[in-house]
């Protein structure tokens, strides 16, 4: 209001470009049609349009008053006007923009029939021209705006609103993690009650039968001791550290200490790959090469399936965690401690030995906490290649040793076999089971913050 | 006197025994345990070019024009291309990364520009902003089948959303949230402070140095982390395991099921066994992720040489 009457009284000294003035006459026509049509066709339906309902009036004549108020902003270059007349048109290109990719994307994969090359590229270069098409008239307009945007001015009281405003937009981002994390919490908490009320939360953390059975129907309530998924999990944790730990503390201390650039430059992109590989591309790996392969070993009941194939998929997953974290310790160690030890005489193997992870030692303690967390975490390549019999898991023979060659499953696994069809109580117990992994995990990650903390 | 004399040389000549003995040993130990590092970064090498290799290999078999574009039959038979689970996949991609984007950046934003100079100023928001550093810190570490759990129980069955898109692109970007903040905030803190300097020392505002300055510089690394986000997603299966549903059908609109290729992967191999058609689109798996990664180290490393200015 206050910026119209200054405006009146003393007009800009700024000309107004050309197209300003298209602009501002096209958005104020459209804004006078958008609300002349929506009144009159409220009364009176015409040909193609019919008669508008109160919602559409409603939202035609505010999107109408907006759009006058911005046409009157351009046409006084203010600079609000062009802001958000850019940032409507962006979205409207960018709206342009998806539809057409989403549509071609479909029309390409819809999947009945093979469809051709040709045909392809057919529809490719149509989707093309459609875009060029439909997407011309707003992203002339953005071009347009983005010649004349030295006309546009801003006032120092619009400057500092805009500042001071979007520190509440961005907090409000901020805290939206810390709101998803509560939500967490109170979901699998509220979920869990039942189960804890149910069957008690020392019944199921040292249970050791796990049989839902037949839900509720005449009061037999499935029994939900979750020893056997404990025991799972924890073998399978433990056998992933066996193989993971030393593989990837000796790659790390490799990478950073001994090895040529050369090779760095192989290897850490390699990690980085391992990384991102889908875990259930590990977990088809562990089914069709390793299960056969474990398959050999000539004991009974040995179907291949089991906590060692799980383990070994397991230290392949959390062989990048930990070693970008252990290489992160390591080289946080300072450049002084092993100059120190190599001036003393000391050689490279005993400074590393004797200072480097000495005083690395936590990080890389922490590193393998965090590859602990994974591991428990990880869920469907585990369900892929432990066999998922819900019994505790025992030696197959007489030598301890093949417990590892007999199946199990694990928390994580036990959720994502059982959910879908759930019901209850025994959904309620999925729940906390869920709850509990959600602590160990909170903890151990506590743990190996505080230990890298201490680093620091 | 003489017997001292002889004493020291007796000990010398005994040390210098013993550092003899000591240094063989050193070697030997030294070779042992060098032989041990190469030997370790030469398994993890070498199970890289294993496992990538054999997907690879048996997966481009089945691999051709009809296997992209076809669609799954369906059922338990396994037969069919995997063209519905590439579409949903690009689906949830662009609806993930399109909630968890503006929030995530926008968190790191906060967190590295107004954070220092707002907790001086009152002591709640002070709090908020530990409060929310902690969050991300959490959000980091929780696995994802809990956010698959958490995803069933509000979106699936509180919000009634049912097996959807809509559903798992909720419950996904709460899943790549934390890798966006914490590569946007690794982002805005390479750019130098007297970038800042000058703007506001031209007169500008706080957030127009941000939005002018600070975000276009900080820009290479903040894509980052949106095409690791996207990696994310597509590899991610426990979630839209639990919040997805499973249809092999295209998805129509943002409340219909669907399956992603990850997910596609996981169907295969445990219900249907048909192993081929699973080797067949790990194989497009992997190379997605290949192309990713490959995105990735191209732009850090122009943002690396515009950083430290070098060419």
């Amino acid at each position: 209001m206050k910026d119209k009457t200054n405006n009146a009284i003393m007009p800009e000294v700024k000309s107004r470009p050309l197209f300003a003035t298209l602009l501002a006459i096209f958005l104020g026509v459209s804004s006078l049609a958008l609300i002349c049509g929506a009144i009159y066709t409220q009364f009176r339906p015409i040909g193609i349009l019919p008669k508008t309902d109160t919602t559409i009036l409603i939202a035609a004549l505010i999107s109408g008053s907006i759009l006058a108020v911005i046409a009157n902003g351009i046409w006084n270059l203010k600079d609000w006007a062009q802001t958000s007349i850019t940032a409507l048109f962006m979205l409207v290109l960018i709206y342009i923009a998806v539809t057409i990719f989403l549509d071609v994307s479909a029309k390409i994969f819809s999947g009945e029939h093979v469809v051709p090359l040709s045909e392809i590229v057919g529809i490719l270069g149509k989707g093309l021209v459609d875009l060029l098409l439909k997407g011309s008239i707003p992203a002339l307009i953005l071009y347009g705006l983005s010649k004349i945007s030295y006309s546009f001015v801003q006032n120092a009281q619009q400057r500092n609103v805009v500042d001071r405003s979007i520190r509440y937009v961005l907090i409000i981002t901020a805290l939206t993690s810390v709101f998803i994390v509560l939500l967490i919490i109170f979901f699998t908490f509220e979920n869990s009650l039942l189960a804890i009320n149910e069957i008690g939360v020392g019944n199921m953390l040292i249970g050791t039968i796990w049989r839902p059975g037949v839900a509720g129907a005449n009061g037999a309530v499935g029994q939900f001791g979750m020893l056997p998924l404990i025991a799972g999990s924890v073998l399978a944790t433990f056998g992933a550290v066996l193989f993971g730990v030393p593989l990837s503390i000796g790659t790390a201390i490799l990478l950073t200490e001994v090895a040529p650039k050369s090779f760095v430059n192989v290897i850490r992109p390699s990690i980085q790959l391992l990384a991102g590989i889908p875990s259930v591309v590990y977990g088809l790996f562990g089914m069709v090469v390793l299960a056969p392969i474990i398959r050999n070993v000539e004991i009974p009941y040995n179907s291949g399936f089991g906590i060692l194939n799980a383990s070994i998929i397991l230290a392949v997953m959390i062989l990048p965690t930990i070693t970008e974290i252990a290489e992160d310790a390591i080289r946080a160690v300072p450049r002084d401690f092993k100059e120190a030890s190599l001036a003393l005489g000391s050689t490279h193997w005993q400074t590393i030995v004797h200072v480097i992870l000495p005083s690395a030692r936590s990080g890389l303690i922490a590193a393998v906490i965090l590859g602990i967390g994974r591991a428990l975490g990880e869920t469907m390549a585990v369900i892929m290649v432990i066999g998922n019999s819900i019994a505790i898991p025992k030696p197959l023979t007489d030598n301890p040793l093949t417990i590892f060659l007999s199946t199990a499953r694990t928390l994580t696994g036990n959720i994502a076999v059982e959910i879908n069809y759930a019901t209850d109580v025994h959904r309620s117990a999925l729940f906390f089971t869920g709850l509990l992994l959600f602590l160990m995990i909170f903890l151990v990650n506590q743990l190996a913050r505080y230990l890298m903390r201490e680093r620091k | 006197v003489n017997q001292v004399e002889t004493d020291t040389i007796i000990k010398q000549k005994n040390s210098s025994i013993f550092m003899e003995n000591n240094l063989k040993s050193r070697h030997a130990v030294e070779k042992i345990g060098y032989s041990f590092l190469w030997l370790a970064g030469f398994i993890t090498v070498a199970l890289l070019v294993w496992i990538v290799g054999y997907v690879m290999v048996q997966g481009l078999k089945v691999v051709n024009l009809e296997f992209l574009t076809t669609r799954p039959a369906g059922g338990v038979s396994g037969e069919g291309g995997i063209s519905t689970t590439i579409v949903t996949t690009l689906y949830l991609v662009l609806l993930t990364i399109g909630i968890a984007a503006p929030l995530g950046i926008g968190a790191a934003i906060y967190l590295v520009e107004y954070a220092g100079e707002m907790e001086r100023e009152s002591k709640i928001i002070a709090f908020l902003i530990k409060l929310a550093r902690m969050g991300v810190e959490t959000l980091s570490g929780v696995p994802s089948i809990i956010f698959g759990l958490f995803g069933f129980a509000l979106f699936v069955s509180a919000m009634k959303l049912k097996f959807s898109l809509l559903s798992a692109g909720l419950s996904g970007a709460a899943l790549v949230l934390p890798v966006i903040i914490r590569t946007s905030e690794e982002a805005l803190l390479t750019v130098p402070m007297s970038y800042r300097e000058g703007s506001l020392g031209l007169g500008a505002t706080k957030w127009q140095t941000t939005w002018n300055v600070v975000i276009p510089a900080a820009l290479p690394g903040i894509v980052t982390g949106i095409v690791l986000s996207v990696g994310r997603i597509i590899a991610e299966t426990a979630i839209f395991w639990v919040t997805l549903g499973g249809s092999y059908r295209l998805p129509t609109s943002l409340l219909s099921s669907g399956r992603t290729m990850a997910l596609h992967v996981y169907s295969l191999a445990s219900e249907t066994r048909a192993f081929d058609k699973a080797m067949g689109t790990a194989a497009i798996l992997i190379i997605t992720i290949v192309l990713l990664n490959l995105i990735i180290n191209f732009i850090s490393r122009k943002f690396n040489e515009r950083t430290t200015g070098k060419q």
